[in-house]
């Protein structure tokens, strides 16, 4: 195996080989330089690089308090984050790690307040992270013997069950008396009124800020310092969920294919994205369907072409983590009509198109999204023909960030794709543009397909919230916060 | 019992008059919201009141602000504020709940002037937010007397703290009706160093192929998403759509107002904007008051919706006219919780009230 130095390309899959062996500064440092000089790029490589980075970070930094792990995750985000601006996923990632480490700590802090209502509590907390496991118990060893050092316990030791509305402030909202299927929203109306001014804690009542005080000041400080074993293990096995989740999106997403791809239907789509891919091997386990492939020239069109005919494993980096044999099977192989055409058809062939499918790069909180050059143009079309437009994304490929210029997201690649520089008299004489990814507005979207389920993109800024802390959103902005 | 609140005066020092508070307060403090004044009125009312129960002080609270609405012409953005205060005496005082009625009337008592410089922090958490909507070389526009926007747009006139200050043009919708109103905001917003172009009303189409970005502020957010705000909002916000151009609101969290309007002739308020006369007969004959004609008024509607207001509300003026915006012409609401869709909107009031 060729290390790093050997002078070949280094990839994903050696630099995740290199994790375990190499100092984390140097891991840091390697996964900076690969982000700048684009060895690791699209969404799934740079998504996977990160969460694997994260874990080694988290497992060889040594601390004593929660404070300072948020702080050193943050600091290898913001440095990893600047090193790629435009691969959001590297900032999603480590969003979803930050908000999941709080999580933790907040259930463990919880769990010091009261076993009693620690259940309802954590159920809480896994619905609104998505992330972590709904697996709690370890910690709840090392708090059984505190009961005497918080009030809170003290005087409702004989109904647990009034005692867990009683004890709002440790929620992130008022709505602990609404029905169990609401979600807290991350920040409510009350707010305004509330008797604590802090945006984290707004419950109505006054007596209970003093209880949390307490326990914040002297006893939490103390327990986390002890139990701060159990939460690096938590916040390890947090992270290697994430792990699991970009590994599985794919399936998940592709499991759902059947309820949208039905027999003799003509699905169009474009570039070589290995969701779609999936979503429609999937369904072509048990439909026969066509697919209209625009080939998304100059910068995909050659992965595209060998996506219809040949194996998808042998292009495109990061796919060796995925090269299991039965993904190696190509659209036609598959049994699907495919038919490759130029994407100035795309007008043209939309009348006979009865779904189109999208692939994405990243999908942004209003609901819109940055995908290959060309989505744009395929969803407007569509629009034009009232063809409905299905997007498929992993959930890690959604950002919390609001696009303030849209224009700021799309990265122009390498002219000489269109242009040779060869070519002189062009070259010359010409400026040559490649915008290598579009900006589709929620409104030409009609369904996103997540692996969490299909949601209409007014319904993602839930989502976004589900599995984002506000206290994260602009971590990397501190003039933002 | 029932009977101690059902009489707007009675149970009250016969002094107390909350309207007259709450115009007295709104007048006060020029950068007072209507929700908040109203808030600020309803805790005056308690510290006046002698109610000692629970259900006394929610029946005093709920029939006072009945009635205070029923004597403001437009009460929609002030039934925000009364909403929200009984909401959230009722979620507080709930058996289950924390709070005891004495510690929560206590805190409502004491606090009255954090709640008020709570939500103009607010507003500086808006500006904060929308102002990095504001980029150099854009073009906004922006009409009406919103302090929302004007903080806003202050805002991103300042050098920020990275250095250098965003360079923008404001083109202004002037309002006849209320010109003076019109003219201290573009003289703010010119005096911070803002090139502004003032446009009539009937420009807005014209000027909007100039224009980047709409954004205006709101009297209230309804349920479905969309916005109640001055005269001229849905045209400009259906102009916008036209052309492509993104549309903004600047609002805070407590106008959000549970209100489910379907169009313009259903806020629940009679403005009298669209009056048809002739030479001869300057005022309505009998004939003409048929519901095609006109703005339907609360008696005409009450026969379907039932409402059973205490007494009828004088019709709103032109000056003070609303429209509504619906929520499919809206890119994004900024508020100080973020910036949000316009369906969320209906989700912070579904947690409000269930």
């Amino acid at each position: 195996m060729p290390s790093l130095q050997a002078g070949y390309a280094p990839n994903l899959s050696f630099y995740l080989k290199s994790l375990k062996a190499q100092p984390v500064e140097s891991s840091i440092e390697n996964l900076i330089s690969l982000l700048k000089r684009r060895q690791i790029t699209n969404s799934r490589p740079c998504a996977v690089a990160t969460a694997h980075l994260l874990l080694q970070v988290v497992a060889k930094f040594r601390w004593t308090n929660i404070d300072k792990l948020i702080k050193r995750i943050q600091d290898v985000g913001r440095r990893l984050i600047e090193a790629q601006p435009r691969e959001m996923v590297v900032g999603n990632i480590v969003r979803r790690v930050l908000g999941m480490v709080r999580d933790e700590a907040k259930e463990d802090r919880n769990e010091d307040a009261s076993d009693s209502a620690s259940n309802s509590q954590s159920d809480r907390g896994a619905s609104h992270s998505g992330g972590p496991p709904p697996t709690f118990s370890p910690l709840r060893f090392s708090t059984t013997d505190d009961s005497d050092s918080t009030e809170a316990t003290g005087d409702d030791v004989f109904e647990g069950q009034s005692h867990g509305a009683s004890r709002p402030p440790l929620i992130t909202s008022h709505t602990s008396y609404a029905p169990a299927g609401g979600l807290p929203p991350q920040k409510s109306m009350f707010q305004l009124l509330s008797a604590n001014p802090s945006p984290a804690s707004t419950p109505p009542g006054a007596q209970s800020p003093q209880n949390t005080s307490n326990l914040n000041a002297t006893s939490l400080a103390h327990r986390i310092t002890t139990s701060t074993k159990d939460l690096k293990a938590e916040v390890i096995e947090g992270i290697e969920e994430i792990v699991d989740e970009l590994d599985q999106a794919d399936d998940r997403i592709a499991a759902q294919s059947l309820e949208y791809i039905h027999s003799n239907e003509v699905i169009l789509t474009h570039s070589s994205s290995k969701s779609v891919q999936k979503f429609l091997l999937e369904a072509a386990k048990k439909r026969k369907f066509t697919v209209i492939i625009a080939e998304s020239y100059p910068n995909d069109h050659e992965a595209t072409h060998k996506s219809v005919t040949r194996s998808i494993s042998t292009d495109a980096e990061g796919a060796d983590e995925l090269s299991t044999p039965k993904f190696s099977k190509s659209l036609s192989d598959a049994g699907i009509t495919v038919i490759l055409m130029t994407d100035a058809t795309i007008f043209a062939i939309m009348s006979r198109v009865n779904k189109v499918i999208l692939a994405t790069h990243a999908v942004i909180a209003n609901g819109g999204l940055i995908a290959a050059a060309g989505a744009r143009i395929i969803a407007k079309a569509a629009r034009v023909h009232r063809t409905p437009v299905i997007v498929v994304s992993g959930v890690y490929k959604l950002s919390p960030q609001y696009p303030f210029e849209f224009e700021s997201l799309i990265e122009y690649g390498d002219p000489g794709n269109i242009v040779r520089y060869q070519d002189g008299a062009l070259v010359e004489n010409l400026e040559v543009d490649n915008p290598v990814y579009d900006y589709v507005p929620p409104d030409l979207v009609d369904l996103y397909i997540t692996n969490i389920g299909a949601h209409a993109p007014s319904y993602l800024y839930r989502i976004v919230a589900d599995h984002y802390k506000t206290e994260d959103i602009n971590f990397d902005k501190p003039e933002l916060q | 019992m029932a009977t101690v609140g059902n009489a707007p005066q009675a149970g009250t020092a016969k002094d107390f008059d909350i309207v007259e508070t709450y115009h007295r307060l709104l007048s006060d403090d020029p950068d007072l919201t209507m929700p908040v004044a109203a808030i600020e009125a309803l805790i005056e009312l308690l510290v006046q009141s002698r109610a000692v129960t629970v259900f006394e002080t929610l029946d005093l609270v709920k029939t006072q602000s009945d009635y205070l609405k029923s004597q403001i012409p437009n009460s929609i953005s002030l039934s925000a504020g009364t909403d929200l205060f009984q909401r959230y005496m009722i979620s507080s005082l709930k058996p289950s709940s924390t709070g005891n009625f004495d510690s929560v009337r206590q805190h409502l008592l004491s606090n009255g002037r954090l709640f008020v410089s709570r939500a103009k922090a607010g507003r500086e958490k808006i500006a904060n937010y929308g102002r990095h909507f504001v980029r150099d070389e854009t073009v906004v526009l922006t009409h009406g007397g919103s302090r929302v926007v004007g903080a806003l747009l202050g805002k991103a006139a300042e050098a920020s703290a990275s250095g250098g200050n965003v360079r923008f043009k404001v083109i202004y919708v002037m309002n006849d009706t209320r010109s003076s109103e019109s003219k201290a905001v573009v003289s703010s917003l010119r005096l911070k160093g803002v090139p502004v172009a003032t446009i009539s009303e009937g420009a807005v189409g014209y000027a909007m192929g100039k224009v980047d970005l709409v954004i205006v502020g709101a009297e209230g957010c309804v349920e479905n998403g969309g916005i109640i705000s001055r005269l001229g909002t849905y045209q400009i916000a259906l102009l916008a759509k036209a052309a492509g151009k993104p549309f903004y609101v600047a609002a805070e969290s407590h106008k959000f107002v549970r209100l489910y309007p379907l169009g313009q002739y259903d806020l629940g308020i009679d403005q009298e904007v669209i009056k048809f006369k002739t030479e001869d007969e300057p005022d309505l004959t009998d004939a003409e008051r048929t519901f095609a004609n006109r703005t339907p008024t609360i008696e005409e509607r009450s026969e379907y919706f039932g409402s059973s207001p205490i007494a009828l509300p004088r019709p709103n003026t032109v000056v003070d006219a609303v429209d509504f915006t619906p929520p499919a012409l809206i890119s994004a609401l900024i508020t100080e919780s973020g910036v949000l869709t316009p369906s969320a909107v209906s989700e912070e009031l579904i947690s409000l009230w269930y």
